[in-house]
Parts: C-alpha cells; structure tokens; sequence
C-alpha cells in the first residue's frame, strides 16, 4: 500500500489520539496482521467537490446515539417514527451524524465549526481530527473557524488533548448575537435548563484564542466569499453562512435542521435542542426556501455524510437530495 | 456500457493510463476520498468500490432514453437537481465477503480500457484493502462492456487471478452465439468480441448457472431479463438480513427508477426491462430489502420507496461503523 501512515491508521480506526509516534509503529502491524483475512474498516470520511474555484471538503465527525422518545417536543413517538421509517432509518433510536465543512479560497482556509474534538476511546463521535489527516487537511494551516453557534458538538474541538488551540493560527470568527449571549451569565436563568452549561463551555473552549475572536454583525461578510444569513432560533445568534464564487454558491446550514429526513421533510417538528423552538421553525422555512428556490449547493452539520446536496420543496416541507458522489474533484 | 466508447477508448489507449485521475490524485493534496464503503448484510461484509465514471454530453438528446421526448427527460434531470449538459454514468462494483468467500460482483471498465475517467476499481480495491488474487468468485449480472471489460487488463491477463467466474446460463448462450448479431443494435455487436476476449484467460474456470439456483451459500440467482436476454440480479441472504444486488435492472435512478417505464438504449428489450424493473423493485420496496446496484451514486447502497408511478432511491445512512 502506497497509503500515508495518517491514512492507513485512519483505515485501521486507530484513534488519532494516540498519536504519538513510538506507539504508532507498534501497532501499525497488528491492525495489518487483523484485516488480512476480511477487512472490516470503514473508509476515511471525507469528500471533495468544487464551488466555482473554491475547494470544499466535508470531513466527518462520527455520530452520537441518543433516545428517540423526547426528541422532537412537539409530535407524538409514532408520528416521529413513521417519518425515520419512511426514509429507512431505525424507528429505536435516533442517530445524529456530524459532518464538519471545510472550504478552500485563493486566500483562506476555512472550517465552519470545530466538531466534538478528542473523545474517550469508544465513542463514536470525535472522528474528525483522524479524517482530516486522511484528507490532508493540517489543522495547522486553518486561517479561520467559522462559527454557526456555541453548542458543544461545534465548539468543543476548539480544544486538543492538551486543552490548548487545535487551530493555533486560526482567527475566530463568532455570531456578535452569539457571543453575546453565552459570554454573559446574566443570561443564564433565561436559558432553557438543559443548555446552561453552554456558559461554562463557552468560555473554556475559546479561552486559548483570546485576542483572535472577532464577532460579526447580522449578514456581514466573514472572509471574501463568505458572508452569514441570520438564522436565529435553535440558539440565539445561530448563524448560517452563504459561501459564493462567481455564480456557484453553497451555503452551509449548520443546524438549521438536524437530520433532514426529519426536520426539512417536517419543518414543523421542533427538536429538544432548540433554544426558541418557534423562532427556529421561522429561519428553518426562510432559509430553506432560499436554498430550494436558488437551487444552491448545500451541506449540512448533521446530514447524513458526505452532507452535501440540495433542497427541494415537497409538500408542506422540504427534501434533501443528496449530492453526486464523483471521483474527479 | 457505452460501446462506441470503447471503440473509441481501444484507439486512444495510450492517452487513457495517462489520464487515470487515481494516478493523478496519489501526489495531489486535494484528491477525492478512497471510495469504498462497507456494512454488514447478517454475518457477511459488503464492500461497494467505486470505478469511476463515463460522462454523457447532453444526455436527453442523445438518444439515451428511447421512448421519451428530450423534454420529458430534461425536466425529470431538473427535478432531481442534475446539471442537463452532462450526466456522469457511474460504476460501482459489489464485494461480498462471506467469511469463506470473497465474491465479486461484475467487474468495472478495466483500468484505461473504456474511458479515462473510470477503470478506478484497482486503486480503491487497494485502498478498501481488498486483494483481487484473494476473489474466489466473480458472479457476472451481464456482459456488457462495462461490466466485464475489467475481467482482464488491456493485455488481457486476468485481473482476478485465482478466481471462478460464474455466468448466466442465458447470458452466456446468447452472447457466445454470434449468429444472434442481427438481434442487437449495431453498437452493441462488439459485444459478442468482447465476450469472446474477456472470458478466454479463464477458459477452464467458467461456469454457467441456471437462474433460482444458488451461487455461493447465501446468494441466490434471480432472473431479470430484458436489459439483456440473461440479465441476472443476486438476492444475498444472511441470518436475518438481506441484499439484493440488481446490475443494470435500473440505471441511473433519478430517471429509471422515477420513471421505470423508460427505455434505456442500452435495454436489448425495453418493454421486458420495464416489466423486469417494476416487479423487481415493486417486490423490493414492499419487502424494504437494502440493494446495491451498479449505475446508482456511489456509494450505490440504500433502499427503494414507491413514489408516485415508480420509485425513489433512498441511499442508506452512511456509518462510521461498519
């Protein structure tokens, strides 16, 4: 095999956590020695396509099981069930898959959002970090992280193992709504419950970039070629981000909905996670039909991987069409 | 399969090994991902590898669909968000790991043989870490080029070195009989030189079967004529789980599957395909049975829901976690 070591541990599933050289060597052979008989690997997830001259990779991030039972608030198990079955996904439970979007400028490198970061040994999610090194993407050379919004499974990969900046030449660029928000405490008690520890978090996981967070205003442009859409709801400054080249455009919808299969074909279902449920349902109709109705390339935080396609208008609701898989670029 | 192609390809063979973009792509840092995927059917491992793909300029009005006017096609292009001036005919080939049998399904366009955008099986056979000397069956759904061509190199060695290859009895008299060649359009008629030159480094080690008759324990042989007069597609059953692997019963699924009773070009019988293609997947949306089939996108797995007068493909969930 003329594969990288990077890729090959990737392969094996080797956490990239355990990363230190001298280790590495040591168990280089034994993976080998194990798939010799019948591979049982998964492929690195990671995908590559253009946007006009920009270069975009989504790179997965594996994916978090939890209940089905109070997932969405406001629709009956059965219901919600009916819906996961139409599209063949397990009725059980529900898996949410994250796919983090990486984009490529004449002038910047970008990430939207920081996936979970370094996870214990056995969790399925924190993938990232060992598909970007199959992909050859050097979290070194990242110019900008670009935020949607301050939930832990998009800021906490901010932080390596050590708890320090995992894009040490990164400038931080945040919701100014966002930041506002979860930066002051004060607003703690006007939080639902399950979301106050997004304060504590927060703090912690920007705290190595002091002096590189810069906050952007309502619609603002970002980098050249990337400017945010408000899209207020499941958090307060929640933030998507349309990226434009000439007459190609993505735009990236972070958690707009989280799986498609339930939440654009059901725009209507608010799921447990969303700060202002009402507020989120809005920018989730409004944002989608701007993508349906521009026909625009989309990807999404927790689509299905490689997280990348369109949107359609269909009945009362929406449908995702996932992209072409090619293999020229 | 696109035949002209390959008669084209055979005369610009040099070019084409030039161009393999997975040649390219090794000493790029922007190279498209290793394209396998893996998931378990019961107890067996499927691995679909991705061979790349044959672009088709303009395809509603290059005849491509038979019985339908460039608008119609156009619009249901539209419908699915593909670009109208080309549609990209993608290849993806089947791996089935029974624990004691690695088994092929079809073979991809051969490495610089049909186009220089496919032939990319090797590389990512390679990368999904899948040893082609390690197949000990090669079960064949057709012989079209596109399908077969991979069965040798461009020297005509064998690819799978040490396997059995295994066709439909059907298949194998109607192509093996060139007196058939008034049946077929002109451009399919290098079909029956193609068999003849694909099948011959493995002389002694092919063997025919009967469709309803078992190729391997678990996998079954079920007719699905028309495409071809033996068209086979192969139901894999393990434990509880099953897989039905379907060929070229559809190809591209945003028109043939949408629309089943279009005919392709390509089907040697289109109202046969048409019949076959409704009661294969009719049987396979009401049972919610997982596929794979060979011209759906990669990674060209997943599930097939009614939709209207026919049918909608529902790629599977993609896991980290076979």
């Amino acid at each position: 095999m003329t594969l990288p070591l990077a890729r090959r541990l990737a392969l094996a599933g080797v956490p990239a956590l355990l990363a230190a050289p001298p280790l590495l060597r040591g168990l280089v052979p034994t993976a080998q020695a194990q798939t010799a008989p019948a591979p049982t690997t998964q492929a690195p997830g990671f995908y590559r396509f253009k946007v006009g001259n920009f270069t975009v990779t989504t790179v997965h991030d594996g994916f978090f099981e939890r209940p089905l039972e109070n997932f969405v608030r406001n629709a009956p198990l059965a219901d919600v069930q009916k819906i996961l079955a139409d599209s063949f996904l397990p009725t059980d439970r529900m898996r949410i898959p994250f796919t983090i979007t990486f984009v490529e400028t004449p002038t910047a490198l970008v990430v939207f959002d920081a996936g979970n970061g370094v996870t214990p040994a056995g969790a399925t999610q924190g993938r990232m970090i060992a598909n970007m090194a199959a992909a050859g993407i050097d979290p070194a050379k990242v110019t900008h992280v670009i935020h949607s919004h301050f939930h832990g499974d998009h800021i906490n990969g901010l932080l390596n193992g050590q708890g320090g900046a995992a894009f040490p030449n990164a400038e931080i660029i945040v919701p100014a709504a966002e930041w506002a928000w979860w930066s002051d405490t004060g607003n703690e008690t006007r939080s639902p419950e399950g979301q106050r520890g997004n304060f504590a978090n927060t703090a912690r996981r920007f705290g190595p970039y002091q002096g590189k967070v810069r906050q952007l205003a309502e619609g603002a442009e970002a980098v050249p070629g990337i400017r945010g859409i408000a899209a207020f709801g499941h958090t307060p400054g929640h933030t998507v981000y349309r990226v434009s080249d000439g007459s190609a455009q993505l735009i990236f919808l972070a958690d707009l909905t989280n799986r498609p299969e339930l939440f654009a074909v059901r725009p209507d279902y608010h799921a447990v996670f969303d700060f202002d449920p009402v507020a989120a349902e809005a920018s989730r109709r409004r944002v989608l039909d701007i993508a349906a109705a521009d026909r625009a390339r989309v990807t999404g935080y927790h689509f299905p991987f490689p997280a990348q396609g369109f949107i359609v208008k269909e009945g009362n609701g929406y449908r995702f069409v996932p992209g072409d898989w090619s293999s020229a670029v | 399969m696109e035949r002209r192609t390959l008669l084209a390809a055979a005369a610009a063979t040099p070019l084409l090994a030039a161009a393999l973009p997975a040649r390219a792509h090794h000493n790029e840092g922007m190279a498209q991902a290793p394209s396998f995927y893996r998931f378990k059917v019961g107890s067996y491992v499927v691995t679909t590898v991705f061979d790349g793909f044959t672009p088709r300029q303009n395809p509603a009005r290059s005849g491509l669909i038979v019985n339908q006017p460039p608008e119609v096609v156009e619009q249901a292009m539209r419908d699915a968000l593909l670009p109208l001036e080309r549609m990209d005919n993608p290849f993806t080939v089947t791996f089935v790991d029974t624990g004691r049998e690695l088994i092929a399904f079809d073979t991809g366009t051969g490495a610089g043989q049909l186009s220089p955008t496919s032939g990319l099986l090797g590389h990512n056979l390679e990368e999904a870490g899948i040893d082609p000397a390690k197949v000990s069956k090669v079960v064949i759904s057709h012989f079209h080029g596109d399908h077969i061509t991979g069965l040798s190199t461009r020297e005509n060695v064998p690819v799978f070195a040490n396997a059995e290859v295994l066709v439909p009895a059907a298949e194998w008299a109607f192509w093996t009989d060139e007196t058939n060649s008034g049946r077929v359009p002109e451009f399919q008629r290098g079909t029956f030189a193609n068999v003849k030159r694909r099948f011959a480094p493995y002389q002694a080690r092919v063997r025919q079967f009967a469709w309803d008759s078992e190729v391997a324990p678990g996998v079954r042989a079920v007719a699905a004529a028309g495409h071809t007069p033996g068209h086979t597609v192969f139901q894999v059953a393990s434990a509880n789980d099953q897989l039905f692997i379907m060929g070229d019963t559809a190809s591209r699924p945003e028109l043939f599957l949408r629309n089943p009773g279009w005919f392709s070009m390509f089907d040697l019988d289109g109202p046969m395909a048409s019949e076959t293609r409704r009661r294969l997947f009719g049987r396979i949306a009401a049972e919610r049975a997982r596929l794979t089939a060979y011209h759906f996108p990669f990674p060209a797995n997943g599930y097939v829901a009614t939709w209207g007068e026919g049918f909608r493909f529902v790629p599977a969930d993609w896991s980290s976690v076979v």
